[in-house]
């Protein structure tokens, strides 16, 4: 099969899983909302009438936190805190809906109800839970190697100097380049347990590394070109949101929908990089 | 003046124009004219061990007695003591450590006389003026063998050797890197009776403190150093000329006219760059990981250099040094030797937090506010450093990021003069003592909230009474009294009080003390609230008067409903500031009222056809003392716009890093 048949194949998959990807997107939604809703309320009370919450609206002024006093630290003791939890939370949320989404994307007649999804992710649990642990320690020992160790050799060469520009450029770029292959290992493992019904990780990350070597170029090209228009997007996402400052109660409403469609297509990408390596696969 | 006093000033004149002959052998070499009293001047010689990091050499030193009697001892600073020992004032506190036995720092007079064959060594004391610890020997006193007369000079010949400490603590070396601050014998300020408010005359010679260290007379340096050819240097003076003496050594020759110190560095690994400003020579040495911020640190420079000549006064020097440090040396970083400083960071810190160039521009603003107007930093540290971080503040909000000169980015922003204020009213501190008190006598850690932070808040809340024309020439007067000389806090207070006046009248008092006595003498802050708004409607009149029953039928009222409408504000703070109150109502018309401030509370009625929607106190942000801004307004129609955007893009971040770092 060609990356250009890979992909599309792919993303008609992803797309045909809206359901799937919609109850995802409200599970974030509702986890992020518990946490950012008391926030803002703690805010608005904090400011109550004071016209002095005019100064969060060209973006967050720091110098405001002085005037807030003792309650700031506790705010940003909070976010902290929450941030932290709500990144386990996520993890473990989007590991559990992986295994849902493979197993619709192994399925030969390509759909799956919600139950269905709800009950495959409940069954894949656990190995893709070890599979994403192991994976992300691989992929820190990666980057370790070829970011980490860098920093410290050169800061050691040149007397506590922070690295030059270059130089380090060149080992980014080399780590950007290799991610693929350990993306893919990842997919596939897990695509494996997802179409074979087996719970044995190390089989699966055998048959990962297999799919990989069976055919590299499919394999690699696909995950990196999925990757390179996923970052595009992802940057683009942050750069509207960081800059976008709506100014009236409608045009906020309009901002926050704007938003949240855009990172249903970001949760889209996500599931057209699954789709696009299962299909590489078979 | 009598004619006594006239002969002594003509007698003192004619004495420093001979005994600078010797020092100014060669004519004004930096400068077109002196441009002060000169009453020190160095002639120092000496090699660099790199191996030991030790300075050894002669100085010739003189000193002027510009008073009017004789003095019969010398007091002189020996800084590098500071680090002989864990028992110093300076590391008293457990602030230094040595890097291992040779990490210790130290300098030792081999040999003194006095020009005409007398050995003063013996006559040597060490002395601690400011806390009696006699484990502190960085104050030395030299006994004279006779009186120096009205008008004599003191020649001293001293022979020493200076050990660099390690690590760097403003001074030191790390592996090959020197940078040799307070390094040799110097002699203190002799002050006359009258001159910053001193009884009588007397050495102003302090302690090495772990907060403070310059105090000195505008001096001319004449310094060689022999060192391996392989070392990059730079100075604070004017390189003279770059001698090789074979063998790979070399000999470095600097002339500095007119500073209150003189250090230097050496460094096999420095780049150096150099740029014009006007007619100044602007040389910057960094590391190569600094180069690429090179551009942004001359940038910073020349801004600084750009904004202080316009608002306060010329920078009389045609060269000017700075030095990026490497990061093994950062302790030599956010240092002033008036023509030659060090930022920082410059090759770390990411481009749009101008932490760098926020340094690079207060430590250059040091050549004024230490340097040109040499104030006390022992006794007066705001002097000092408030006016300089207020004068930084300045610089760095009006050049950089339309405002928000630290950080504007999108969604997070910060101006320098909120920094500021934010380290003031967020030190739990703020208010336990005075801003006048010697650097070493702050409590509980306060020193550089009060000394920075507090006295640059208090100076932009001047700028915001008395208006920033009026500041700016405040310190342009300030500059043409007491350029090349020793103000104190009164002195510079003396100024503002004038300026205001030729400027306002008496539109702020007779003077400003009622100002000075609050936010510099005083301990108390400043909080104004807004308690509340309300709009009554005047109910058309209906009741019993003596007896009859009186209502008033529609068609008497006026056809507009009218309100009586009150704002409450309330005083919190100790201090009492005059403050502006700006009132809006519905039917779009505003009103500023002006309040002293003094009262406890004060209510603002109205009577109209409009309602109140919001009220301000100091709508135009010029008192900065204020502590909470928030309780300043109040508004009936509160817009929670702000934090409902703030939240939409929280939850897309949350949702992002949940996505991103999942596999």
């Amino acid at each position: 099969m060609s990356l250009f048949k890979t992909l599309k194949k792919g993303a008609v998959n992803a797309a045909s899983s809206y359901k799937l990807i919609l109850f995802i997107w409200c599970t974030t939604l509702v986890i992020t909302l518990a946490v950012a809703y008391p926030l803002k309320t703690s805010f608005n009370m904090i400011f109550g009438n004071s016209m002095a919450i005019g100064r969060l609206s060209d973006g967050f002024d720091i110098g405001i936190a002085g005037d807030i006093g003792r309650p700031f630290g506790a705010l940003i003791a909070s976010v902290s805190a929450a941030s932290l939890l709500l990144g386990t939370v996520g993890f473990f949320i989007m590991t559990f809906y992986a295994g849902g989404l493979f197993r619709r994307f192994t399925l030969a007649w390509g759909r799956l109800r919600v139950s269905d999804f709800l009950r495959a992710s409940a069954g894949n649990f656990i190995p893709f839970l070890k599979i994403a642990l192991l994976m992300m320690l691989i992929i820190g020992a990666y980057t370790f190697a070829l970011i980490g160790l860098p920093v410290i050799i050169n800061m050691a060469i040149s007397g506590s100097q922070m690295p030059t520009g270059k130089i380090m450029y060149l080992f980014f770029a080399l780590w950007a380049l290799g991610l693929p292959v350990w993306l893919f290992v990842s997919d596939a493992s897990r695509r494996w347990i997802a179409a074979t019904g087996s719970k044995k990780v190390f089989r699966a990350l055998g048959a990962g590394f297999r799919a990989l070597r069976e055919r590299f170029w499919l394999s690699y090209l696909t995950v990196l070109a999925v990757l390179v228009i996923n970052a595009m997007f992802i940057a683009l996402l942050l750069w509207f949101a960081a800059s976008a400052i709506p100014d009236r109660g409608i045009m906020v409403f309009l901002f926050f929908v704007a938003i949240q469609s855009l990172f249903i297509i970001r949760l889209f990408m996500k599931a057209w990089r699954y789709a696009a390596v299962c299909e590489s696969v078979q | 003046m009598g004619l006594f006093n006239k002969r002594t000033v003509m007698r003192r004149y004619f004495s420093v124009f001979f005994c600078l002959l010797p020092f100014a052998a060669g004519g004004q070499v930096v400068v077109d004219k002196p441009l002060s009293a000169r009453l020190t001047g160095y002639d120092i010689n000496v090699v660099l061990d790199p191996e030991e990091h030790t300075l050894s050499g002669q100085m010739t030193a003189f000193w002027v007695n510009h008073s009017s009697a004789p003095v019969s001892e010398a007091m002189m600073h020996m800084y590098l003591n500071a680090f002989s020992s864990n028992k110093s004032t300076f590391n008293a506190k457990g602030r230094w450590s040595a890097a291992g036995d040779n990490g210790w720092g130290w300098v030792k007079v081999n040999s003194v006389d006095d020009g005409n064959g007398n050995n003063l060594l013996d006559s040597l004391r060490y002395v601690s003026p400011d806390d009696g610890n006699i484990n502190d020997r960085t104050v030395m006193r030299v006994g004279l063998p006779g009186a120096v007369e009205p008008g004599d000079t003191l020649t001293l010949n001293i022979g020493f050797v200076s050990k660099l400490p390690s690590p760097i603590v403003r001074t030191g070396y790390v592996d090959d890197f020197h940078f040799v601050a307070q390094w040799f014998p110097k002699f203190g300020v002799y002050e006359t009776a009258g001159m910053r408010q001193r009884e009588t005359d007397g050495w102003n010679c302090h302690q090495f403190h772990p907060n403070s260290e310059f105090y000195s007379n505008h001096s001319v340096y004449n310094v060689s150093v022999t060192l391996p050819t392989d070392f990059v240097t730079g100075s604070g003076g004017m390189l003279i000329e770059e001698i090789d003496l074979g063998e790979g050594l070399k000999k470095v020759v600097w002339r500095a006219e007119d500073i209150v110190d003189f250090a230097w560095t050496a460094w096999p690994g420095y780049k150096v760059l150099t740029r014009k400003w006007n007619n100044v020579d602007v040389t910057l040495l960094t590391s190569a990981a600094g180069l690429k911020k090179a551009d942004n640190q001359f940038k910073a420079v020349m801004y600084a250099l750009d904004y202080l000549g316009e608002k306060v006064g010329p920078y009389p020097w045609p060269h000017l040094t700075f030095v990026d440090p490497p990061v093994s040396g950062a302790g030599a970083g956010g240092m002033e030797y008036t023509t030659l400083f060090t930022s920082m960071g410059g090759g770390v810190v990411p481009s749009f937090l101008k932490m760098a160039e926020m340094v690079t521009i207060h430590e250059f603003g040091h050549a004024y506010f230490m340097g040109i107007l040499a104030s006390n930093e022992f006794e007066e540290p705001w002097v000092d450093e408030g006016i300089n971080s207020y004068w930084e503040q300045r610089i760095v909000d009006h050049y950089y990021g339309d405002g928000y000169g630290l950080l504007n980015l999108p969604f997070l922003k910060m101006s320098d003069a909120d920094q500021g204020r934010l380290s003031y009213i967020t030190s739990p501190g703020h208010n336990i003592a005075t801003n006048d008190l010697p650097s070493w006598m702050y409590p509980h850690n306060t020193y550089s909230t009060m000394s920075y932070s507090k006295a640059a808040t208090w100076l932009h809340t001047l700028e915001g009474i008395i208006g920033t024309k009026t500041m700016d020439n405040v310190f342009r007067e300030y500059y043409r009294r007491w350029a090349f000389r020793h103000p104190s806090g009164k002195d510079f207070i003396a100024v503002v009080d004038d300026v205001v006046r030729r400027e306002h009248g008496n539109k702020y008092g007779e003077n400003m003390n009622w100002f000075f006595d609050q936010v510099l003498y005083g301990s108390g802050i400043c909080d104004y609230r807004l308690t509340g708004i309300t709009s009554n409607k005047i109910r058309s009149y209906s009741g019993v008067v003596e007896g009859d029953s009186v209502t008033y039928t529609r068609s008497d009222r006026s056809s507009d409903t009218l309100y009586l409408s009150r704002v409450s504000i309330e005083r919190l703070g100790e201090v009492k500031l005059p403050v502006d109150v700006l009132i809006r109502f519905d039917n779009g018309d505003e009103i500023l009222e002006k309040w002293d401030g003094i009262a406890g509370y004060r209510d603002f009625e109205y009577t109209g056809t409009g309602k109140v929607i919001w009220a301000k106190i100091d709508p135009y942000d010029k008192i900065d003392m204020d502590v909470n801004r928030i309780n300043n307004s109040y508004t009936l129609e509160q817009n929670f716009t702000a934090t409902r955007r703030m939240m939409n893009k929280f939850v897309l971040l949350m949702q992002m890093m949940i996505s991103i770092f999942t596999l």
